[in-house]
């Protein structure tokens, strides 16, 4: 838990982050899951307050304890139902860091990364099992944050919000078929019709989380 | 008459000079009551500091509410260090010491209105007094001790290794067997228990490890709680092992507390009688003075036990060589200027290696390097040679005369060494003339790494683009006169390494500062200067000639002792980069960048007795220095609370 809240802790200070998940789901509902962070831009930042052993009164965790807790949430992952292939790449160079797995299909995918989450972060309130972020039934994908996840990002203590405004979100969705419509002004879809992008700065998305809610209908089989 | 006269100024004379009792003293003061344990002191002069701070604004600070919270519990609420009956008349010391034995600390305070007094300390019980005239009151942790209104408040605590020693000598001497190993045992530390090695490969087999050291140990522990751990008795009368231990603590305490109380109420000895040097600092017209023996430190410092009791002779040797080392100073607030004068004295041969060390001619090339825009500079100046040399005089006889292997064995390798090895070399490429220079905050270029998504298909790919960070400025320097060792260690090294480039008229390591920024390394034939600054690199490898510090800033640099540092406290607050702080720590950071003024270090020429150091803060404006200093003061305790 102290490793978690200390890389909370890191990136609550670290300002010029990019991150994208990207998500891949083909026609039977089974698909690949990626997200990745990328703190290069802050990389002094982050190499500055490695080297300090508390921050506001939150200890720091090592880069070995950094790396044990991924490793820890990616075996835990690995062994959930219906998860696969996952794999992880840390850079401690520039400080980026990619996940991605496949899942057989988005429910046990969500499943998945909340119980791993919840495990690592030694976290006593079960996410309710029933609200998920996204739902796929083979035609249409509905992306709607939770109010439990809303609320949870509004209790996170950031120290700059401003700063935050130099940060990017990228989501992306895949598909085997063409996209017909989706409804989140933000969305972007590809010039080959099979994937959508939303892109939004961080700030706008700690303020506003449903920035991302999407109703994306892909053309009838 | 005259001969009367005469002998009534000798009988006064051999009355004040030959008082040994308390009650031979007939008016004593507050630094009266200091143990003679005492190892460091500050005191305060109230008179003369109440007169720069009145005490309606003293109270009204934030760090005072700490103070306040400290000596008035909840049904003394709304009270204030004003009404805690103390007389502001006598001086207020602070002091702590500890020995291998014992630690003590506490204050010592004249009392103006006792019934004040106790509405503030109202959780001190009055205990019988074995003295006559002394009023002694206590909690479960301090006493408080009250003659002719002068109080001490000291607390003495065994320290646990002696505490442990005796307890063990009485347990073992009962007969009882001793629970070493069930105390020597390790905390169980969880999350170390349960850390995976990330170089592990077979997960599943480092977890099944770490899960069989689990059930050992708690076999382990089971094991010895049923056997060794002493549990209580039946008879109340037969103690275990932490009731034994308890008793002993409290014993102990009594025991040196009844000794502390007998030295200073009934055999009149003090600090303040005891070494002439506090008592002459306290004469001194300061706002407040300050007191550490390092030779009673050293003498009593817990890191000496094995040479005290396995190199006996060498520990005696040491504690020559560190006697009468003591560093005494002032504070002194002035018009518009505080002042800490600091006096380090010490014996003959520490004495002796100091004055080699800092027999040395400053090198005023190291001048040229430090622009006058510096808001933060120091320089530093000693002989290493003069000063190996005597050290090597001084410290091998002391190990030489010590008869054992270890030491032996290491002293045939110094002085191998220093036979073998080239000294001069070692010398002449760091001659001691050195500085550090602090040169604010530039945007430096660093390269990051963007994702970017083709519009075809919205796939990833990465590119490396250029981009800007604040970094602080640092350049540091020394002066040398063997240019070619650090050249030859460069050239070597660049060969490894591609990171290692030359140019033109300095080296460039790339990324060697938080591994993002450049360092460059200037060899000039007389300086060796290291910087992540580039320009300084690519544009001033001759120094920032009329950009350089001004005559009267190299003059002070150049008269001062070994030692010179200037801070402009408002250009380095200015140039601090707030990014690196919390939102919350940054507004009291910038708070405090209202607060402009020169601080300055300066230190005397050392001699075989003792060397002066003087930090001097000098500010604008038209507060009183009190009212500055407290000012700085609560900043500081406001950002400390905040980011403890």
């Amino acid at each position: 838990m102290k490793v978690v809240l200390g890389l909370l802790v890191l990136l609550s200070f670290v300002s010029c982050i990019e991150i994208s998940d990207d998500i891949t789901i083909h026609n039977d509902g089974s698909g690949t899951f990626r997200y990745k962070i990328n703190l290069s831009a802050s990389k002094i930042k982050v190499n500055s307050i490695l080297a300090l052993d508390s921050l506001d009164g939150k200890p720091i965790p090592s880069i070995a304890k950094i790396s044990a807790k991924i490793n820890e949430f990616v075996r835990i992952l690995d062994a959930q139902n219906g998860i696969s292939n996952v794999l992880v790449e840390e850079n401690y160079t520039d400080y980026i860091f990619k996940l991605s797995c496949d899942f057989k299909n988005i429910k046990q995918l969500q499943d998945a990364i909340r119980l791993s989450i919840a495990q690592i972060t030694d976290d006593k309130v079960t996410a309710p099992m029933d609200q998920y972020w996204l739902n796929w039934d083979g035609n249409m994908l509905v992306r709607n944050i939770p109010t439990y996840i809303t609320q949870q990002i509004k209790s996170y203590k950031i120290q700059d919000l401003d700063l935050l405004k130099e940060g990017v979100y990228t989501s992306i969705a895949r598909f085997d078929r063409p996209v017909a419509s989706c409804q989140n002004k933000l969305s972007v879809i590809s010039k080959n019709q099979m994937a959508v992008l939303v892109k939004t700065n961080t700030y706008a998305l700690k303020e506003n989380q449903h920035l991302l809610d999407n109703t994306i209908v892909l053309s009838p089989r | 008459m005259l001969t009367l006269s005469f002998r009534r100024f000798w009988l006064f004379v051999v009355l004040i000079s030959t008082h040994s009792s308390w009650s031979q003293i007939n008016s004593i003061h507050s630094e009266q009551l200091l143990p003679k344990d005492a190892v460091t002191v500050f005191s305060i002069n109230n008179i003369s500091l109440l007169q720069k701070i009145a005490m309606d604004d003293l109270v009204n600070y934030e760090f005072m509410s700490e103070v306040h919270q400290e000596l008035f519990d909840g049904s003394t609420s709304n009270k204030t260090l004003k009404d805690a009956g103390i007389n502001f008349d006598e001086r207020l010391n602070l002091f702590y010491g500890k020995s291998i034995k014992y630690e003590l600390s506490g204050f010592t305070f004249g009392v103006s209105d006792k019934k004040s007094l106790f509405d503030v300390f109202d959780d001190f019980q009055y205990d019988q007094s074995q003295f006559e005239g002394l009023e002694v009151y206590g909690t479960f942790f301090n006493n408080l001790l009250i003659k002719d209104n002068q109080a001490l408040l000291i607390r003495i605590e065994p320290t646990m290794q002696y505490i442990d020693e005796v307890t063990d000598s009485i347990w073992f001497a009962r007969g009882y067997e001793m629970p070493f190993e069930f105390f020597d045992e390790e905390s169980f530390d969880e999350e170390a228990s349960f850390e995976i090695d990330p170089s592990f490969i077979d997960e599943e087999s480092a977890l099944e490890e770490q899960e069989s050291i689990l059930e050992e140990e708690i076999y382990d522990e089971e094991q010895e709680n049923s056997n060794v751990f002493p549990e209580a008795s039946e008879n109340p009368l037969v103690k275990n092992y932490y009731e034994l231990r308890d008793s002993v603590q409290v014993i102990l305490q009594q025991k040196e507390f009844s000794r502390v109380v007998e030295e200073i109420f009934i055999n009149g000895q003090n600090l303040f009688n005891a070494d002439e040097r506090f008592a002459s600092q306290l004469s001194h017209q300061a706002e407040a003075a300050f007191y550490m023996d390092n030779a009673r430190n050293l003498n009593k410092a817990q890191g000496f036990w094995y040479f005290q009791t396995v190199l006996p002779t060498l520990y005696q040797d040491i504690q020559d060589l560190y006697a009468g080392n003591v560093i005494l100073g002032d504070l002194f607030l002035r018009d518009n200027q505080i002042d800490f004068e600091v006096e380090a004295q010490y014996g003959a041969s520490l004495g002796s290696i100091y004055t080699q060390m800092n027999d040395a001619r400053f090198d005023a090339n190291v001048l040229d390097y430090i622009p006058a825009s510096s808001p933060a500079y120091f320089t530093y100046n000693i002989n290493l040679q003069k000063a190996y040399e005597q050290a090597f005089k001084v410290v091998l006889p002391l190990l030489s005369d010590e008869k054992n292997a270890q030491i032996a064995v290491n002293v045939l390798t110094l002085e191998l060494l220093n036979e073998f090895i080239n000294k001069d070399a070692i010398f002449d490429t760091y001659k001691g003339s050195m500085f550090g220079t602090f040169n604010g905050i530039k945007k430096v270029n660093t390269k990051k790494i963007e994702f970017t998504f083709d519009e075809q298909s919205f796939e990833y790919q990465e590119i490396e683009t250029e981009t800007q960070t604040d970094m602080p400025i640092f350049t540091f320097g020394f002066s040398t006169s063997r240019p070619d060792i650090p050249e030859m260690i460069l050239k070597q090294l660049s060969r490894l390494s591609s990171r290692i480039q030359h140019f033109d008229n300095y080296w460039r390591i790339d990324n060697a500062v938080l591994d993002a920024v450049p360092l460059y390394i200037l060899n000039t034939g007389d300086l060796l200067l290291i910087s992540n600054d580039e320009d300084m690199a690519r544009f001033h490898y001759n120094g920032y000639g009329n950009e350089s510090l001004s005559k009267k800033q190299r003059k002070a640099a150049k008269k001062s002792g070994f030692m010179y540092g200037k801070i402009d406290v408002f250009e380095a607050l200015d140039r601090f980069p707030l990014e690196v702080l919390s939102a919350e720590n940054a507004e009291i950071f910038s708070s405090f960048k209202g607060k402009s003024g020169q601080l300055e270090l300066t230190s005397s020429q050392t001699s075989e007795t003792h060397t002066n150091i003087k930090l001097s803060y000098q500010f604008d404006g038209q507060e009183t220095p009190g009212e500055h200093l407290l000012d700085m003061i609560n900043s500081l305790y406001v950002m400390y609370t905040l980011n403890p």
